[in-house]
């Protein structure tokens, strides 16, 4: 059986985390996906790492070796008219071009719907760009920092009311760029069954900043229902919600409903300071967490994280373990599933990477390809699908465009 | 403009919570006709959490929470105690193309809706369960939730200020990245539907969808055993880099000060020439101290020290505009005030949504984080009061009459 997207054809123009990964989506489901990297220097994500040894090297680079399995690869300097005319011929081809060119860039070389539609009716084109194509601050410079900022998540995480001098905290890698990607590949998914339906294909225009902005929760809705700021600073109104330290590292305590908070306190014995009128419910648990805390750091450092969680969950507490990386390579639980996927590159070696993101029962997820290395697939794309001449790649190689 | 993308699918929608609502938001944004089946007697615990208008609570139609995440849905209220309720269910999957839920593993099945079951009702069933450790595996029965999702994910493990303990995410992340991830797996099923006729199943864990997020953690980690230090704000190829304090605002909320900040990103050298122009210290750039990368990088706590003394006279939006404007990307660390009220940009761009809700008025709620240009995408209603659709779903899409209605209601199976 083959995946579920076998017969979709994609051309990718990505950079970095949100593009490439809404195209590896698809590719892992088996989507063919060529990707378009700049010549020379190719996709910013191989300078990135890690790499084995700590070695930099554009073909060993872990972020671009897992955002780019299952493609095909080829260098083309599209802002070069040589180099456009090869592009419009990939288009001509493709059912979607999922794209993160900074849209100052789209304007300098002319990529835009108008023009390629005009190639190819049917075209979904999608830009995941940091702020979208329209709007003032269309044309801003960005990194992923900024638009988790701009996108209002980053206000919510930090040390809490206890330490107001620590900075708002981005979270690890680069979350912008993914959710981009993903929401990215929900819309454009969505463009592919209009496709499907009408034979006519359209924009998707996707901006990082608003798919940031879609997962604020409730925190969002503090302001127009109540006109409450919510930062770093909220004080947790129930508790316990903390990661406390074991003997061999770190747990999350969880207790939102009033039965776990017993399970936990027949866990530990039932000491006498459970009963305590300041601990009696969720929230006077959170107004006296000073107080609380103490005791439950008492109880916590004497134990093992693996057997606590597991103790916990026994009485359906849901706790989990603060996992290191080491815990998740090691979970008997994610081996028993099969999670992590072992793939070999030739220039980067074999290493274990995240796998599948999600079982279908039908249509598999499956690696097919590693990434490729830098224009790999030169030849077979260019030569045998566009049908140029060893002689016109050979001039084109010369003159710097792919 | 043409239909929506989604127009003529149907949603059996038994999510609650987060997750779940998440993912059916994405496909009622897509048009598809999501109904939410819900239970007066254990609703959806969002209906319950604030924010209230005005902190009032009252009722299970005034949380902001619930309202955001469930736009343009319908509400079915059924009771599950009543066979004949049962039977509602079965005649809404068979008009569904597609069945979702996180429960727990398992619920679905003793509910009597398991795939299996609902396979026979309808064979090209697409069925997701998004749960918080999937279907198979020895954990499967653990509990998941939100907040304990992220560290479990390993995301706590990497996130956090230099030699401080494991952090949060501030929200529960692994909730809506499972929601949107499962949103995405359901349309490459209804793809594959169309191609070939067959639906399927798609059991998702929460945690996995999570750990996709984190590849250079893990990466690290397999290619060279290490496990990697927390850099708080920093990024190993650009200085500065960081989230740096600015001008308190002027005023307060609720009696309290709210600090500022502006996240600035310098990308290489060039741009910290522009940089260190737009700060009026020029020498920077040729400061060795400072003139490379690896110089800033060297000597970042210095640089960081600069950054904020010219960052801390101004407000954030002023620092944002003058970086930008010398090409140097900064934003306002923004926070719900400051989109709500402030920020120009997603105004223009018509993000926000203003649907009149009967219990609530018109609020300001977050919209869709894109646009299509050929096909319709607006959210369609505000969130549906709890049971608001019952008596249309039942006489619209499931075929029962008035006379139907008045009896179901009468013993108990709708309420």
């Amino acid at each position: 059986m083959a995946g579920a997207l076998s017969s979709l054809k994609i051309l990718e123009i990505g950079e970095m985390a949100s593009a490439p990964y809404a195209s590896k989506l698809m590719a892992d489901m088996g989507a063919e996906v060529i990707k378009v990297e700049r010549p020379g220097r190719g996709d910013p994500s191989r300078l990135r790492g890690p790499f084995p040894g700590g070695q930099p090297h554009p073909e060993k680079s872990g972020l671009f070796l897992y955002l780019n399995t299952n493609k095909l690869g080829v260098t083309l300097d599209i802002a070069r008219t040589e180099g456009f005319e090869i592009l419009e011929k990939l288009v001509a081809e493709a059912d979607v071009l999922i794209h993160n060119v900074w849209p100052p860039d789209m304007d300098r070389v002319g990529l835009n719907f108008d023009r390629l539609h005009a190639i190819n009716p049917r075209l979904v084109m999608t830009s995941i760009t940091p702020y979208g194509l329209t709007g003032p601050y269309r044309n801003l410079r960005a990194e992923d920092l900024t638009i988790w900022s701009a996108g209002g998540l980053c206000v919510l995480n930090g040390a809490g009311p206890d330490h107001p001098e620590m900075p708002p905290l981005k979270t690890f890698g680069h979350q912008a760029g993914y959710q981009g990607g993903v929401h990215g590949a929900v819309a454009t998914m969505g463009a592919v069954m209009a496709q499907l339906r009408d034979g006519e294909g359209q924009q998707v225009d996707v901006s990082c900043q608003e798919a940031a902005a879609s997962q604020l929760e409730l925190t969002f809705e503090y302001w127009p229902y109540m006109k409450v700021i919510a930062t770093r600073l909220g004080k947790k109104p129930i508790q316990p919600l903390e990661a406390m330290q074991c003997k061999d590292g770190w747990i999350y305590l969880c207790c939102v409903e009033e039965h776990q908070w017993k399970a936990f306190v027949d866990l530990m014995g039932n000491p006498e300071w459970a009963g305590e009128e300041i601990f009696a419910d969720r929230l006077k648990r959170g107004e006296n967490w000073e107080a609380l805390v103490i005791f439950l750091e008492e109880y916590v450092k004497e134990q093992t994280v693996l057997d606590l969680y597991k103790k916990a969950q026994a009485k359906r507490i849901p706790f989990a373990p603060v996992s290191t990386m080491g815990d998740l390579l090691k979970s008997e639980h994610l081996k028993a599933r099969g999670f992590f996927v072992e793939i070999a590159q030739p220039v980067a070696g074999t290493h274990k990477y995240p796998g599948a993101p999600l079982k279908y029962g039908a249509t598999p997820w499956e690696i097919r390809l590693p990434a490729p290395t830098l224009g790999q697939h030169n030849g077979e794309i260019f030569g045998k699908r566009l049908g140029l001449s060893e002689a016109k790649l050979n001039e084109l190689k010369r003159m710097g465009v792919i | 403009m043409a239909r929506p993308p989604l127009d003529g699918i149907r949603i059996a929608d038994f999510t609650w919570v987060w997750a779940g609502p998440y993912c059916t938001l994405q496909l009622a944004h897509l048009g598809a006709d999501v109904i939410r089946i819900e239970t007066k007697t254990r609703p959806c615990v969002t209906r319950m959490l604030p924010p209230f208008p005005d902190a009032k609570p009252g009722g299970l139609n005034r949380s902001g929470y619930f309202n955001q995440y469930n736009q343009g849905k319908r509400s079915l209220t059924l009771n599950f105690k009543d066979p004949e309720a049962h039977e509602v269910a079965r005649r809404l999957i068979a008009k569904s193309d597609v069945v979702i839920n996180n429960f727990a593993f398992g619920v679905m099945d003793k509910m009597g809706f398991g795939y299996e079951a609902v396979r026979k009702i309808k064979s090209d069933i697409i069925m997701i369960s998004l749960t918080g450790y999937g279907d198979t595996g020895p954990f499967r029965d653990y509990i998941a939730y939100g907040p304990a999702q992220v560290p479990l994910s390993g995301l706590s493990a990497l996130t956090g200020y230099r030699g401080w303990p494991p952090m949060h995410a501030g929200f529960s992340y692994a909730d809506p990245n499972a929601g949107v991830h499962g949103a995405f797996a359901i349309l490459t099923a209804l793809y594959h539907r169309k191609k070939t006729g067959q639906g399927q199943y798609i059991d998702m864990s929460q945690w996995e969808c999570a750990m996709g997020m984190l590849a250079e953690g893990i990466l690290d980690y397999t290619m060279n055993g290490i496990e990697p230090d927390r850099i708080g704000n920093e990024d190993p190829l650009m200085a500065p880099h960081g989230v740096y304090r600015c001008l308190d605002r002027p005023d307060k909320v609720m009696g309290v000060v709210v600090d500022q900040f502006v996240a600035i990103a310098v990308a290489d050298d060039a741009e910290f020439a522009r940089f260190a122009h737009a700060i009026g210290k020029t020498d920077l750039a040729n400061d060795a101290k400072f003139s490379t990368l690896k110089a800033r990088k060297a000597n970042e706590g210095e640089l960081n020290r600069i950054v904020e003394e010219w960052t801390v006279t101004r407000a954030a939006a002023d620092s944002a505009r003058v970086l930008q404007e010398s090409g140097v990307a900064a934003a306002v660390v923004a926070d719900n005030r400051f989109l709500s009220e402030e920020d120009p940009h997603l105004k223009e761009r018509g993000y926000f949504v203003y649907k009149e809700h009967p219990e609530v008025g018109v609020r300001q709620h977050c919209g869709i984080p894109w646009k299509l240009s050929r096909t319709e995408s607006a959210v369609r209603a505000a969130a549906p009061g709890i049971g608001q659709h019952t008596d249309e779903v039942m006489t619209q899409v499931l075929g029962y009459n008035a006379d139907d209605i008045v009896r179901l209601r009468a013993q108990g199976a709708l309420t």
